[in-house]
C-alpha cells in the first residue's frame, strides 16, 4: 500500500512528464513554462490545487494584457518602461500581502516581469511570447488537473467536514475553559493553549472551505450559508476573546451573586456550542436554543463601588453578545445540515459607508524593498557588462523577490543552502546525465525520477521553500527543448546569478529599516504607543468640535494600527535570536506580547464606548476628573513610544489607585447630589461602560509596564552584524 | 615578499577567474570576522555595521587577490 506522500509525489512527477511530453511533441517553444505550472499548482487536494491553478491562470492572463500594454506604450523608452513596470510590480506587491487572492497578485506581477524582460528586447515577437506563456501555463494546469482527478483523487470534502467539526469542538472547549475562569476554577495556560488551537483550526477551516467549494458540489450549493457560518465564527472568536480578557477584571467579584442565573446561562451557551459540533458531525440536535436573559441582582449591584459596577456591566454585555452569536450560529448550522424546521431568513448586510483607504505601513515597506530589488537588478543589467543571467537576472530577482519582500522576517542567509543544493542537483543531471539520453523514454524517466525525488523529499508544508527552489532550479537549468544543447556555461551562469540575486536581496533588506528582528520589534512597539497616544488625544470631550474628514481618516488609521500591531509583533517574536535574548527568557517576551494584545483589545473597547452618547449631565459633572485621567494615560503612552521600558509599574499603579479612589468619591458625590430625573438607567449603564473601559486600559497599561521592566532592552539597542 | 600562487584555477578542466576565487574567500573571511566580532560583543564600537561588513569583504578580497592569489 502506497503512502499518501508517495502517491502525491507520483502524481506531480507524472503530470510533469506528460506536460513536457505534450509540449515537446507539439514542438512548442519553452516547455519548461508548463513544468513550472505543474510544479507550483500541485497541492494536497483537487480543490486546493484547482483554486491555486485558477489564480495562476487568471494572474497569467492579466499579466499578458498588462505586459503587452507596457511594451506597446514604451517600446523605445526604457526609463519610462522600467518606471511603469516597477510601479505596477509595487502595486501587486502591496495587494499580495493583504488580499485573499494573494497568489493571483504574485503571478500577475512576476509573469509581467518574465514577459517584459523576455519580449522587451524583441518587441516584434512580444505577442507570441505572451501567448506562449499563457498556452504553456494552461497546458501545465490542464495536465495536472486531469492527473489529480483520475489518479488517486483526493477530494477536500472529508477533510473539510472534519475541520468544521474540529473548529466547533475547539470553540466549545475554549468556552468551557473560559466559563471555568468565570467561576474561579479555570486554568489560564490551558485557556491560552485552546485559544491558539482555535486560531489554527479556523485557518485550516478557511483553507479547506475554499478548496471544498471547488471539488464538492454539496459545499458549492450551500456556499452562502457556509460563508455566513465562517463570518459568524470570526465574530464568535472575537467575542470569546473579549469575554476572556474581561474575566480577569471580575475575578475578585462574586459574579454568581451579582448575576443569579449565570450558571443556567453558562450551561445554555455550552449546550448550544455542543449541539453545533454535534450537527456538524451529522447528528440531529437534541434540543433547540432556549431564550436566556442575564439579569442583575440590583440590590447586590448597588452595594458595589462604582468601578466594580462598571466592570460587572461590561462582563454582562460581553456575555449577552455571546448569547446572540451562538443562537445565530446554531440556526446557520441547522440550515446547513438540514435539521432546521424553518429556513433561516438573513437580513441583507447593512450598507456601509465607503471605506476609507488606510495604507498599511509594513506593506508599503515591502513595496519599497521590492521596487529597490527590481531597480538594482535593472541598473546592474544596463551598466555592468556581461552580468550572469542577462535580462533573466531581473525576471528571476523579481519573481522570487515578491515572495521574499512579503516575508521580511525571512533571513536571506536561510535561502543560500537550499538554492546551492538545488543548483548542484540540477547541474549534475544536466552535465552528466542528460547528454547520455537519446529519446523521450529516457528523458521522460529522468524528468519523472527527478521530480519525484524533489517532491518526495520536500513533502512537508514547512519544506515548501526547498521544494519550490528545487523544482524551479531543475526546470530552469535542464532547459529541456527539442533543440537541446549542452553548455557548461549555462549552469555556471545560473549558479553565478544566484549570489548576485542574494546580494541584491541582502542589501535591500535594509530598506526602509534594519532587518534585525529586535530593531523591528522595538520600532513596531513605538508605533503601537504613538497610535495609542493619538487615539487618546482624540477622546477629549468637546461637543462643539466638528470632526473633519482628515481627522476621521487619521483616527481610523491609528485604530487599525492599534488593532493589528500586536499580531505583527507576534510574527517577529519567534525570530528574536540569542543576541536579543541573551539575558531575557523567551517566556518574558511572550508575556509582554500577551499584555500588549490585552491593551489593544481594551483600547478598541474604549474607542467603541467613547463613540456612544453619554448623558450630558454626568459628563459635565465629571469632565475635569476624566480629562486628568485621560491626559495621564496619554503621557504614559508618549513615554512608551520613545522607550519601550519607560515608566515604573509601582509608580503607575499607585497613581492609578489614587485616581480611582478620587473618582469613586467624586462619582458618589455627584450621584448623591443630583435627582434621578437628570439621568436614566440606560445613561448610567452607558456611563459605567465608559468608566469600565478607561479603567481596563489603565490596568492593562500598568501590567504592560511591569512586564516591559523585566526585559533587558540594552542588547536590543546595540549595533551588531546581521 | 610573497610569491603569488597560480593566476588561474582549473577545476575539471574549467578555468575560473582568480578574482572570483579571491571574492569567494574574501566573503568567507569577512563572514567569519563579523561572526567573531558579534560573538565577543565588539560590534558596539562600530557606527553602522552593515557598511563595515561590506568594507571587510572588499578589503579581504583585494588583499587575498593581490598577495595570495596574485590576480
Amino acid at each position: 500500500m502506497l503512502s499518501r506522500k508517495m502517491k502525491e509525489s507520483i502524481k506531480v512527477a507524472l503530470a510533469m512528464t506528460i506536460a513536457y511530453g505534450i509540449s515537446l511533441s507539439q514542438d512548442w517553444d519553452r516547455p519548461y513554462w508548463a513544468g513550472f505550472a505543474v510544479a507550483f499548482v500541485s497541492l494536497a487536494s483537487i480543490g486546493q490545487s484547482m483554486n491555486k491553478a485558477a489564480l495562476r491562470m487568471f494572474g497569467t492572463l492579466m499579466a499578458m494584457v498588462v505586459a503587452l500594454t507596457f511594451i506597446a506604450l514604451f517600446a523605445q523608452e526604457r526609463w519610462a518602461f522600467i518606471l511603469t513596470l516597477s510601479v505596477y510590480a509595487g502595486f501587486c506587491c502591496y495587494m499580495m500581502s493583504g488580499s485573499k487572492h494573494a497568489y493571483f497578485w504574485q503571478v500577475s506581477c512576476f509573469v509581467v516581469l518574465v514577459i517584459c524582460f523576455d519580449a522587451g528586447p524583441d518587441p516584434v515577437n512580444a505577442f507570441d511570447t505572451a501567448m506562449l506563456r499563457a498556452q504553456q501555463t494552461g497546458l501545465g494546469i490542464l495536465v495536472y488537473s486531469l492527473v489529480a482527478i483520475f489518479l488517486w483523487p483526493s477530494r477536500s470534502i472529508s477533510a473539510f467536514n472534519a475541520a468544521a467539526t474540529e473548529l466547533a469542538c475547539t470553540q466549545n472547549q475554549f468556552y468551557q475553559a473560559c466559563l471555568g475562569l468565570a467561576h474561579g476554577q479555570g486554568d489560564v495556560p490551558e485557556v491560552r493553549r485552546l485559544s491558539a488551537l482555535g486560531v489554527q483550526a479556523k485557518t485550516n477551516f478557511d483553507q479547506l472551505l475554499d478548496a471544498a467549494e471547488i471539488d464538492s458540489s454539496d459545499v458549492w450549493e450551500l456556499r452562502r450559508p457556509w460563508r455566513r457560518y465562517q463570518q459568524q465564527q470570526i465574530k464568535l472568536m472575537q467575542a470569546l476573546e473579549r469575554w476572556r480578557e474581561s474575566l480577569a477584571e471580575v475575578e475578585a467579584l462574586h459574579l454568581r451573586r451579582l448575576l443569579p442565573n449565570l450558571e443556567t446561562f453558562g450551561v445554555e451557551i455550552d449546550g448550544r456550542l455542543a449541539q453545533v459540533a454535534q450537527m456538524l458531525d451529522d447528528h440531529a440536535p437534541q434540543r433547540v436554543p432556549q431564550s436566556q436573559e442575564l439579569s442583575f441582582d440590583k440590590a447586590a449591584l448597588r452595594s458595589l463601588p462604582h468601578f466594580h459596577r462598571a466592570t460587572v456591566v461590561v462582563a454582562r454585555s460581553n456575555m449577552q453578545q455571546l448569547e446572540q452569536l451562538t443562537r445565530a450560529l446554531f440556526e446557520t448550522v441547522s440550515e446547513l445540515k438540514g435539521f432546521g424546521t424553518t429556513t433561516v431568513t438573513v437580513d441583507p448586510p447593512p450598507r456601509l459607508p465607503a471605506a476609507l483607504f488606510l495604507p498599511d505601513l509594513d506593506r508599503l515597506a515591502n513595496v519599497i524593498r521590492y521596487m529597490a530589488i527590481i531597480w538594482m537588478s535593472w541598473l546592474g543589467l544596463i551598466y555592468i557588462n556581461d552580468l550572469p543571467g542577462g535580462a533573466g537576472l531581473v525576471s528571476f530577482a523579481g519573481s522570487m523577490g515578491i515572495a521574499i519582500a512579503n516575508m521580511p522576517q525571512l533571513s536571506v542567509s536561510k535561502l543560500v543552502a537550499p538554492a546551492a543544493g538545488s543548483v548542484l542537483f540540477a547541474g549534475i543531471l544536466y552535465i552528466f546525465l542528460m547528454p547520455t539520453l537519446s529519446s523521450f523514454i529516457g528523458l521522460g524517466l529522468m524528468i519523472f525520477a527527478a521530480t519525484f525525488a524533489i517532491t518526495y523529499l520536500y513533502s512537508e508544508p514547512q519544506q515548501m521553500l526547498g521544494r519550490a527552489l528545487g523544482l524551479a532550479m531543475f526546470v530552469t537549468i535542464a532547459s529541456i527543448s527539442n533543440q537541446q544543447s549542452y553548455n557548461f556555461l549555462s549552469v555556471a551562469n545560473t549558479a553565478m546569478m544566484f549570489p548576485l540575486i542574494f546580494l541584491v536581496y541582502a542589501t535591500t533588506a535594509y530598506l526602509p529599516w534594519s532587518p534585525r528582528p529586535e530593531r523591528r520589534f522595538v520600532r513596531l512597539l513605538g508605533r503601537f504607543f504613538r497610535s495609542s497616544e493619538y487615539l487618546m488625544s482624540t477622546m477629549r470631550w468637546d461637543p462643539a468640535h466638528r470632526t473633519t474628514r482628515l481627522e476621521r481618516w487619521k483616527q481610523a488609521f491609528h485604530a487599525r494600527e492599534v488593532a493589528t500591531l500586536p499580531t505583527k509583533l507576534a510574527s517577529w517574536a519567534p525570530h528574536l535570536d540569542n543576541w536579543a535574548l541573551s539575558s531575557t527568557p523567551m517566556e518574558q517576551v511572550q508575556t509582554l506580547m500577551t499584555s500588549l494584545q490585552l491593551l489593544s483589545y481594551r483600547m478598541e473597547r474604549l474607542l467603541g464606548e467613547r463613540e456612544k452618547l453619554q448623558a450630558p449631565f454626568l459628563v459635565e459633572q465629571l469632565l475635569e476628573d476624566m480629562r486628568a485621567w485621560r491626559i495621564g494615560i496619554q503621557v504614559s503612552f508618549q513615554r512608551l513610544a520613545q522607550s519601550p521600558a519607560a515608566g515604573e509599574q509601582e509608580v503607575l499603579r499607585e497613581r492609578l489607585d489614587r485616581t480611582l479612589d478620587a473618582l469613586e468619591a467624586r462619582i458618589q458625590e455627584v450621584v448623591d447630589n443630583i435627582p434621578d430625573a437628570h439621568y436614566s438607567e440606560r445613561d448610567a449603564e452607558s456611563f459605567y461602560r465608559l468608566l469600565g473601559a478607561y479603567r481596563a486600559v489603565s490596568t492593562a497599561l500598568v501590567d504592560y509596564v511591569g512586564n516591559a521592566a523585566t526585559i533587558d532592552w540594552a542588547p536590543w539597542q546595540q549595533e551588531r552584524f546581521v | 615578499m610573497l610569491t603569488p600562487v597560480p593566476h588561474e584555477f582549473a577545476i575539471g578542466g574549467v578555468y575560473l577567474p582568480p578574482m572570483l576565487i579571491a571574492a569567494f574567500v574574501g566573503i568567507l573571511a569577512a563572514l567569519v570576522t563579523t561572526r567573531l566580532l558579534n560573538r565577543y560583543r565588539l560590534t558596539k564600537f562600530f557606527f553602522y555595521p552593515p557598511l563595515v561588513s561590506l568594507a571587510l569583504m572588499i578589503i579581504y578580497t583585494v588583499l587575498i587577490g593581490t598577495f595570495v592569489i596574485g590576480a
